[in-house]
């Protein structure tokens, strides 16, 4: 485009609405994050899943997994974004879903555990009298959460199988409510693996692909 | 009667800059110059034409110790490119 060539007007169009289709085309998320978060979500599930049916007991809480990937999530977050050479409206709106899904999720896991210790201590009767067991329904929550950053991520980026995966996630958490902890484990495992790991590796090939055009 | 195209956006290297900022928040000079294959010279003076017009916005920063320019559109800039595209959607419709 070195030469300031006299434009048609059929010319000027065709130039913004390829340029636009570039800009378009030039973002991609690597699917890094998507593809570690399934695989951490869906070891942890699977591990509280065994050590229920074994009744085994591992020196640490299987979970704690889940809050030490928050490491490798920052240093991808700031990698990708010294990587990228332009900054979308898109990045913006995704940044704020997410935030607001991580701090939903440790507002949830505070909140879960004060009504857990409440009801271990066996204050009021709702507990000892109706066998309440909070534990039974926590999972129903966070899949519902869980289902909100994908499916709206899937909307954004036009990616099928994280749409898929959000409504996997309610379809899961409205499940969860009728099933045995041990059950909830596996579709909380199922739920990972289809909201985020099959995404994250869709993800991960198709900017690939991009990463070997010429000028992308 | 045709609508004059505004001369400072009917210039292919311009129109090319302005189409690529309206689709995103803030780019590189580098992005920039590589989707429109230009040479960093061309762009440059471009850029200053669009910025004496108000249309974008230049920010020059340092980014791992490297220089960085910035550049994104504004609003006088969007609203130029909407009459813009408006008036020629409207002279290929009545050229039909």
């Amino acid at each position: 485009m070195e030469q300031e060539n006299k434009l048609s007007e059929k010319d000027s169009l065709n130039l913004i609405t390829d340029m636009i289709n570039k800009a378009k085309q030039s973002f991609h998320d690597s699917g890094v994050g998507p593809i570690m978060w399934g695989s951490v979500i869906m070891v942890c599930s699977l591990v509280t899943y065994a050590r229920l049916a074994f009744s085994f007991k591992l020196p640490f809480d299987i979970w704690y997994l889940a809050f030490i990937a928050i490491i490798p999530q920052i240093i991808i977050t700031i990698k990708e974004k010294k990587g990228k050479k332009a900054r979308t409206y898109n990045d913006i709106a995704l940044d704020y879903v997410w935030m607001t899904f991580g701090i939903s999720i440790f507002l949830l896991i505070h909140t879960n555990s004060g009504i857990i210790n409440g009801l271990e201590k066996g204050f009021g009767d709702y507990s000892s009298t109706s066998g309440f067991r909070f534990y039974d329904y926590s999972t129903s929550l966070f899949l519902i959460i869980y289902a909100f950053p994908t499916f709206i991520t899937g909307g954004i980026m036009k990616c099928k199988p994280m749409l898929f995966g959000g409504i996997f996630c309610w379809t899961c958490s409205i499940i969860t409510v009728y099933t045995p902890p041990l059950t909830d484990q596996l579709l909380m495992a199922a739920s990972a693996f289809f909201a985020w790991l099959v995404p994250g590796i869709i993800l991960n090939k198709q900017y690939r692909n991009l990463k070997r055009q010429p000028n992308v | 009667m045709f609508k004059d195209l505004d001369p400072i956006l009917h210039s292919q290297l311009r129109l090319a800059v302005m189409s690529l900022l309206i689709s995103v928040k803030e780019a590189e000079f580098v992005f920039l110059k590589e989707k429109t294959n230009s040479s960093a010279g061309n762009l440059s003076v471009q850029i200053q034409k669009l910025k004496d017009a108000g249309y974008v916005e230049v920010t020059k920063q340092f980014k791992d110790n490297y220089p960085q320019t910035m550049c994104r559109i504004t609003q006088p800039g969007i609203k130029a490119f909407e009459v813009y595209v408006k008036n020629l959607q409207s002279y290929l419709t009545q050229t039909k």
